[in-house]
């Protein structure tokens, strides 16, 4: 696929997923709304990443930061919210 | 050969006038720049230590008021941890060394360099203003709601002189990081990094993925007293003790970023002066990444009073004992590096034999605050003051000046006093015992930190510690006269003058602009020492001296 | 020694580009612990107070934020566009697509600064002592997500502002600039641009869309 054709449906289903989340928003799911909304940024954010940011074909060391911000933020949420919520204090 | 280092041009002469410096992008001359910023503010914060010494030698409140020396703890604190000991050895050895030893010309991003010093110079600029000011009282912690809603110090000028600072020290970790991985030399493979590259590397991981942490959490804390967003303000629905996560999420990982560099510069030093290869390359190698990322997991252990969950206080004692394995590997690989060797006490070797042994001793008393039973007893006293200084001037301040002679001549081309060195050396080492040992008696006895007024019965263990505050601070004065006094007057050092291993020694003493005259390449594994054809050879730098004027 | 790297240190352009593209990486991975730390404080908060702040997110203006979504989602298309053409060395189609980026920055401003002016006059804006008058059940909670959701967008917004001023920047420094020097600038702020985007499309619905 030519450059051009890949940014064009990456714009297109970054609109999709953006009128999705907006219109599964008026759809009561109860808790399930938040995750379904936190997937679908999460989607958008790597149609970003693979075809705006060419994460893809940037080679290992790109792909080694994103992994390590994604698994530092895992231990901040994770145990801040042990410490929060992990019961008795 | 040594006629010829005085003749090439160096990276000190090529331009000069304020021009030539302050607009430079030579890694080399960024180093210098930030030299002579770190030591001032040493200075200023150990003025600090030095005033509450003198408080502290009586049992009554007669030097300061309660005020006055709330603010004098903290902007002790506050300027020695972000102004000079996170920056210290990164931005000035680590700046001037990395290039040289990976075989690289400059750093990555040169201009992002010479940026962050200036970014460092604003942000204490900051800082400076608010201890001119008045100061700030909530000690260097910030802790809410204190500093949010009840401190009447200059708490946003302080916070936002530290959150400036931040971004320096997270435009010189993503410089090291990115140099490491894309700029090293032809042959040199990461197992035949020195260790001290190892240690930066993971010094500066440790500064972007923590830093940012801090920055947010002093960005709500301004945000709540200037435009009066309750984030922290319980009365509001926010949680006080967040920020805690948050700040401290950042501050552990900072003290690591604080002995890293410390360690990496031990790991050059003892082979050299034991003229043995480090033992365990590989093991101290991976315990520095390992360092780097446990240390990420324990922050809860500043927090075990705090109110967050027992469970939470658990895991994280159970980690805090984790994370002292790697230290203790690299301690057990130091002190076998020693065995059988051809040891000289040259100044460098001293500093780093003490920060062997008071690493050590620090850091055996972090394993007693780690066992929570034992740190509800011993929380906010001086035992954990003794603990924590103990690593960071024992183990950092020791290292830092370590390294500073060793690499001294490469900087300067000039050769210190070595009898001066070392009496100052011993005077450091003396000082600090004598004023950190009687605080961890006092501590156990109950003495409270940050108090000024105490029980008359404790005053014998406080006057130990401000006579030998006394000591420490000569000690710590005395290289500012010899350095100083070698920059002009002392003995040319030749390319290589303690016969060591690494990149930086194969060029001229100081090195020339673009570091070599021809790139290096690297086919043998670190520390090849005892060096070949040179066994029994003594290097002494003055030996060399004498060998020059004899020529 | 190549004349067209910007660092001495670098041999050939390409990996000097390639060093580049990983900095801002690794630089996009600070700032990802930066906003996530102020999402921690929000999530905290939206879990303790969930009916209050399903309540106050309802009176966020959904189509504002929704179309500032697809303005930055353009925006991201303009600015990849502007890459794509610097990369081969059409430096005029890069600076209409550059230009153009930059536009659709600020008309994300312009439309988020409506908003804060809609706010402040509804009286649901509890900074800088304005009057905070909220109908709702729970105000001191809701006041809460009011401040969070100010910090949160104005901190990004601080961002976005950066952007702009970079690619003004970038075209004003880039005028006599070789092709391969052009080419990295312009993959560099590229890449904090998306970025700045990918913390919107994350705010977007956990400001917006906790509960229509």
């Amino acid at each position: 696929m030519s450059e051009i054709r890949k940014l064009a449906v990456a714009y297109a289903a970054l609109l999709l997923l953006l009128v999705l989340t907006v219109g599964s928003s008026f759809i009561d799911l109860g808790g399930f709304n938040s995750g379904l909304n936190l997937a679908i940024a999460a989607a958008k954010a790597a149609i970003i990443a693979v075809l705006f940011m060419h994460l893809a074909a940037a080679g290992t060391l790109p792909r080694l930061a994103v992994a390590a911000a994604g698994l530092w933020l895992a231990i901040l949420f994770g145990l801040t919210l042990a410490g929060q919520w992990g019961g008795a204090s | 050969m040594s006629s010829d280092v005085a003749m090439r041009a160096n990276y000190l002469e090529e331009g000069a006038g304020p021009r030539a410096w302050l607009l430079t992008t030579d890694h080399k001359r960024v180093a210098w720049l930030y030299l002579v910023s770190l030591t001032a503010f040493f200075f200023l914060g150990g003025a600090f230590a030095v005033l509450m010494r003198v408080e502290l030698a009586t049992p009554g409140g007669d030097l300061v008021s309660d005020d006055v020396y709330n603010r004098l703890f903290s902007l002790h604190g506050i300027i020695m941890v972000w102004f000079y000991l996170v920056p210290s050895i990164p931005a000035t050895l680590g700046n001037f060394l990395l290039p040289l030893m990976i075989g690289a010309r400059d750093l990555a991003f040169p201009r992002l360099n010479l940026a962050s010093w200036y970014v460092f110079v604003f942000g204490s600029l900051f800082a400076l203003f608010s201890v001119l000011a008045g100061g700030v009282d909530t000690g260097w912690t910030f802790y809410t709601p204190l500093s949010t809603l009840y401190a009447n110090g200059f708490v946003s000028t302080a916070a936002m002189g530290v959150f400036i600072v931040g971004f320096s020290s997270i435009m010189t970790g993503i410089n090291f990081i990115v140099t490491v991985h894309t700029l090293r030399a032809p042959g040199l493979t990461w197992f035949r990094l020195p260790i001290f590259v190892w240690t930066i590397y993971a010094t500066a991981l440790v500064m972007v993925l923590a830093t940012p942490v801090l920055a947010a959490s002093l960005i709500l804390i301004v945000l709540e007293r200037v435009f009066g967003i309750g984030i922290f303000n319980p009365d509001l629905g926010g949680d006080p003790l967040l920020f805690q996560h948050l700040f401290w999420f950042y501050s552990h990982p900072a003290v690591y970023i604080m002995i890293l560099p410390g360690m990496g510069v031990v790991s050059e030093v003892l082979p050299c002066f034991s003229k043995r290869p480090l033992f365990g390359y590989k093991a101290v190698a991976l315990s520095s990444m390992a360092i780097a990322v446990f240390g990420f997991l324990v922050w809860g252990h500043h927090m075990f009073v705090s109110g967050q969950s027992a469970y939470a206080g658990v895991i994280f004692s159970f980690l805090s004992f984790c994370v002292a394995i790697p230290s203790a590997i690299k301690v057990f690989n130091w002190s076998l590096t020693l065995r059988k060797g051809e040891i000289t006490f040259e100044a460098p070797m001293l500093y780093a034999l003490f920060f062997l042994a008071l690493f050590t001793f620090g850091g055996l008393a972090g394993l007693f605050l780690a066992a929570l039973a034992v740190d509800v007893h011993v929380h906010d006293t001086y035992f954990v003051v003794a603990h924590f200084h103990y690593i960071m001037v024992g183990g950092m301040v020791t290292a830092y000046m370590a390294g500073l002679h060793f690499w001294w001549p490469k900087m300067t081309g000039r050769l210190y006093s070595e009898t001066w060195a070392r009496v100052a050396a011993a005077a450091t080492f003396i000082g600090f015992n004598l004023t950190f040992f009687p605080q961890f008696v006092l501590g156990f006895l109950g003495m409270p930190r940050r108090y000024h007024t105490y029980p008359p019965e404790f005053q014998f263990w406080h006057v130990l510690s401000s006579a030998g505050a006394v000591v420490l601070a000569a000690g710590y004065l005395m290289p500012l006269c010899y350095l100083g006094w070698s920059l002009f007057r002392g003995a040319r050092a030749t390319d290589n003058p303690w016969g060591a291993t690494g990149l930086e020694w194969q060029t001229a003493s100081p090195p020339p602009p673009h570091n070599f005259d021809r790139m290096p390449t690297v086919s043998q594994p670190p520390y090849a020492y005892p060096m070949k054809g040179l066994e029994h050879e003594r290097f002494s730098p003055h030996k060399d001296k004498v060998r020059e004027t004899a020529a | 020694m190549s004349a067209s790297t910007q660092s001495v240190a670098f041999d050939t352009p390409a990996r000097e580009k390639a060093a580049d593209a990983f900095g801002m990486w690794v630089f996009a991975g600070s700032e990802a612990m930066l906003f996530g730390a102020i999402m921690l404080v929000f999530f905290v908060a939206r879990v303790s107070y969930g009916p209050a702040f399903a309540a106050a997110s309802k009176h966020l203006s959904l189509t504002l934020g929704a179309v500032n979504t697809a303005v930055l989602i353009t925006s991201s298309l303009t600015m990849a566009l502007a890459h794509f053409h610097a990369d081969a060395g059409r430096w005029r189609a890069a600076v209409w697509t550059l230009m153009a980026t930059a536009l659709l920055g600020a008309v994300f401003l312009v439309i988020k600064g409506t908003e804060y002016a809609m706010e402040f006059h509804e009286g649901i804006a509890p900074v800088l002592g304005a009057p905070f008058a909220f109908s709702g059940p729970d105000p001191v909670h809701a006041a809460f997500f009011f401040s969070l959701y100010f910090a949160m967008t104005a901190l990004h917004g601080l961002h976005l502002t950066c952007g702009i001023l970079v690619i003004v920047g970038l075209l004003a420094l880039s005028r006599g600039a070789d092709p391969s020097s052009r080419a990295r600038r312009v993959q560099a702020v590229g890449l904090y641009w998306h970025f700045v985007d990918i913390v919107w499309v994350f705010l977007f619905p956990v400001l917006y869309l906790i509960n229509r």
